[in-house]
Parts: structure tokens; C-alpha cells; sequence
């Protein structure tokens, strides 16, 4: 395109740039049908409807603290939930909700120890199993990670086989750690101060760890789709919306996850209690899928590799594969790469109807 | 117009290379910069001075609105507290209730099976 096109161009285009900002929080993600099972507080636990269920372990998806578990199904076309469902496994998902102040209180303990260990029952109840599958992503990992080696009286996790997208054990070597690893910062003060983290600060945070990128890169990328006419509305504005919705942190959660992440590396180290019992990951005895990516900066794959050293599982895969902390599960490109791997994976384990 | 035949950039295309070297060279520098300790300070500082300030200013308010003798954030939040409270309490009956109906069922078909 010449300049003198461009020039000519320019009114639309700005147009239109700036009609797909604006409309951002008009885009519709997390659309596939679903009921809800069971509801806790700020929780619900979904499933969501198929007629085409071929395997008899549900699958139950974790999301992390922050950002809403809705990148699982981010838009028709684009979603790991309907492609599960397409695929014919019985597909559960916890979502956290939106956290207040009131919910300042609730710590990882109540997390692993309640929420999910209440929304796994419901899962198994409605499914009519004796064993699910768990799949985290982020910190949903961890807490998926702690759910199996929390101490249970001799007693298994009811787990079968254990996935987890892109999950930090050790976030000592991160830029996280630089920021919030230092004693001086006073985490307990900030927690009780707000009750529960602001989304938007949280957001700001995590952004600021590429910040010409984030706060950029993205629009400048997005103006020259516009002006190419390559741009992809619909795509960019799913994920635009899910980046921007960022419900609260509680409290108390966020300070015990700095202390067990950043400051401890509690997992690795051994000792971490939730309402004293001890959460070992040398328990997970699961069938273990494990998957890092590359260039992610929230949960640098060094961060990962412990959790190898310390589970006692017999049956572990580890795909390390290269992107980013969410474009590699959620990205264009994982629908023909990583998903069919995933859906393999737990084809073989997650034991077929008759 | 760029003249792909040759490999020769156009004055466009040059503008557009250097910006997208600067534009990466920025980012670099950057990450490099966040990375550093004492932006860690600066930012920890800052998280804990506004958690601070956004406090006082909350409570400033709440005593303002309380002293009209109408209910305040803190009182709402309160008041949320006992209902969390009452719907733990609520859920671990229903877990009670349900265990104890699917024992009375197992024990049902357990019997009807002797029978």
C-alpha cells in the first residue's frame, strides 16, 4: 500500500481502530453452553453440556487466582472446552468468581482444602466416578498440584491423572521474585490493607513485566492489521476482553502465595502445612502431563523442572514446547499442535464407555 | 514502492525497519530495566504507599458515612463475613446429609440384594 493510499485510508482505518477498543468489552467469550452443578461462596463449579461422552473420568479444568478461567473457552473456534467436548470427554470447570473484600480472609488453604476439594466431590457425584482428572493451568496448577500431595490420612487423592499448563513450583529465579521477594516489602501489610488485591493492580503487575509490549506493541500491531486489513476483530477483541478482566486477589491467598512462591519455594523445600496437614509432592503418584512453554515469562520453565525430581509418579510426560504462558495453550496455533496431544494423552487414560 | 526484485528496501520500508529495531531495542532495554532490584524496591514501595493512602481514604469516608448512621463498606463487609460464615457451615451439613443418603442407599441395595 502506497502512502498516498494510506493518507487516503486513514479516516477509516482510525475508524475502525478505534471502534474495535472501544467495543472490546462488547465481545462474547466463554460461550459454550454449560449448568452449573454446585455453587460456594464466590465459586461455581460448571460442567458443561455434551451429548458425546466417550470416556468415563470427567476432566475437571482449574484456573488460576487471577484472570477469569474463561480462557479455556475464549471463543467458538478458539476453545479448548469445545474441542474436549468434540472429542467426547465429560469437561467440569471451577471458576473462583470475583473475590471481595469480604473474601480477603480466604487463604491457598481454603482454596486446596475447600473449594477444590468440594468442587472435585460435586465433579465426582455428578459424573458418577470414582476418579477425575484435574487440569491446571497457572497457578490452577499449583493448587492442583498441592490438591494431590496434600496428607489425607494414608488416603489417595481422588485423581487419576493430573495435567498441568504452565505451572510455577519454584518462582525464585522470576522477575516476580525481584519485585516481591524482598523481606523489606511487607506483604501481610498490603493484604490486610486491601482486603483483597485490586484486579487492575495485579493486571498492572503482571503487564509491567514486558511493559513495551503490553502497553505498546499490542495497539501499535493491532493499527497495522487495521491498516493491512489483515485485522482480526473478533479474535483480537476475545482476547483483549479476557486480558482485562481481572477480578480481585483475596488477601490472604496472595501473601501466602508470595511467601510459598517467591520468598520460600515451600514445594520444593518441603513443609508446607495447609490447616496442619502436610502438602508433599512426593504423594502425586497420578499419571502426569506436564506442559512448559518456552518464552513464558510468568512461569519460566526452570521454575517447573523440580516438580520432576519430586513426584513418585511412574507414568510422566513432559512436552516443552516454545511460546508464551497463555498463547501456548490458548494461541492460534494450538488447536492443530497441542490440543490433539492433550486430547491423546488423556484418551489413553481416561478409560473409554462401552 | 518497494521493488522486491532486486532485494532493495524502499524509503518506507527503511523508516518502518528502523522503527521496528527501535521499537525492540526499547523493549529490551525495558525488560532489562523492570528486572533490575531496585525496580523492585521502587515497585514494592509504590504497592505498599497506595494500599496505604487508598486505606486512609476508604476509612476517611466510612466514618463520614457511619457518623450519618448509614452503613458503611465496613459494615457490609461485615455483614458478608457472617453470611460466608453461615454458608460454610450450611455446606458441610449438606456434605453430611449427602454421605448419609448415599450410606442409607448403599445399605438399601445391599439388602435388597440379600433378599
Amino acid at each position: 500500500m502506497s502512502v498516498i493510499e494510506r493518507v487516503v485510508r486513514f479516516p477509516v482505518n482510525a475508524l475502525e481502530y478505534t471502534n474495535i477498543l472501544l467495543t472490546t468489552d462488547d465481545a462474547n467469550v466463554g460461550t459454550t453452553p454449560k449448568e452449573v452443578v454446585w455453587t460456594h461462596r464466590e465459586t461455581t463449579l460448571y460442567r458443561y453440556r455434551s451429548a458425546n461422552r466417550r470416556y468415563q473420568v470427567p476432566l475437571l479444568l482449574v484456573f488460576a487466582l487471577i484472570n477469569r478461567p474463561d480462557i479455556f473457552d475464549l471463543r467458538p473456534g478458539s476453545s479448548l472446552v469445545e474441542y474436549l467436548l468434540d472429542e467426547g470427554f465429560d469437561v467440569f470447570l471451577v471458576d473462583w468468581g470475583y473475590p471481595d473484600e469480604e473474601d480477603g480472609e480466604m487463604g491457598l488453604d481454603e482454596f486446596v482444602c475447600d473449594e477444590l476439594d468440594w468442587a472435585v466431590r460435586e465433579t465426582l457425584r455428578a459424573a458418577g466416578a470414582e476418579e477425575l482428572t484435574l487440569m491446571g493451568w497457572c497457578i490452577g496448577a499449583t493448587l492442583c498440584a498441592m490438591y494431590c500431595g496434600l496428607d489425607r490420612d494414608g488416603r489417595r487423592a481422588p485423581v487419576k491423572n493430573l495435567v498441568e499448563l504452565t505451572m510455577p513450583i519454584d518462582g525464585r529465579q522470576s522477575n516476580y521474585a525481584k519485585w516481591v521477594g524482598d523481606e523489606d516489602f511487607d506483604v501481610e501489610q498490603v493484604a490486610e490493607l486491601y482486603g483483597s488485591l485490586p484486579g487492575g493492580a495485579i493486571d498492572f503487575a503482571n503487564k509491567m513485566l514486558k511493559p513495551v509490549t503490553n502497553f505498546w506493541t499490542t495497539y501499535r500491531r493491532l493499527w497495522d492489521n487495521v491498516q493491512e486489513g489483515t485485522a482480526r476483530r473478533e479474535a483480537y477483541q476475545t482476547m483483549a476482553k479476557w486480558v482485562g478482566d481481572n477480578p480481585p486477589f483475596p488477601g490472604r491467598a496472595w501473601a501466602q502465595w508470595i511467601e510459598l512462591m517467591y520468598r520460600d519455594a515451600g514445594l520444593v523445600r518441603g513443609g508446607v502445612r495447609l490447616r496442619g496437614r502436610s502438602v508433599d509432592l512426593r504423594r502425586i503418584d497420578q499419571n502426569v502431563l506436564v506442559i512448559t512453554a518456552g518464552a513464558d515469562h510468568i512461569a519460566p520453565r526452570p521454575g517447573t523442572m523440580p516438580f520432576f525430581d519430586l513426584i513418585s509418579s511412574k507414568d510422566v510426560e513432559h512436552l516443552a514446547r516454545p511460546g508464551g504462558h497463555i498463547g501456548l495453550v490458548a494461541g492460534s496455533a494450538a488447536r492443530k499442535e497441542l490440543w490433539p496431544e492433550i486430547s491423546q494423552w488423556l484418551a489413553e487414560r481416561s478409560d473409554p464407555r462401552d | 514502492m518497494a521493488d522486491g526484485r532486486n532485494g532493495a528496501q524502499s524509503p518506507e520500508e527503511q523508516v518502518r525497519a528502523l522503527f521496528e529495531e527501535a521499537e525492540s531495542n526499547t523493549s529490551k532495554a525495558f525488560e532489562e530495566l523492570v528486572s533490575k532490584p531496585s525496580f523492585g524496591r521502587l515497585m514494592a514501595m509504590s504497592a505498599e504507599n497506595t494500599a496505604a493512602l487508598t486505606r486512609v481514604a476508604f476509612d476517611m469516608v466510612d466514618l463520614l458515612w457511619r457518623n450519618l448512621r448509614l452503613a458503611g463498606r465496613a459494615d457490609i463487609v461485615r455483614l458478608s463475613r457472617q453470611l460466608h460464615r453461615n454458608e460454610d457451615k450450611l455446606e458441610r451439613v449438606l456434605q453430611e446429609v449427602e454421605s448419609l443418603r448415599d450410606e442409607m442407599t448403599r445399605d438399601r441395595e445391599r439388602e435388597e440384594a440379600r433378599s
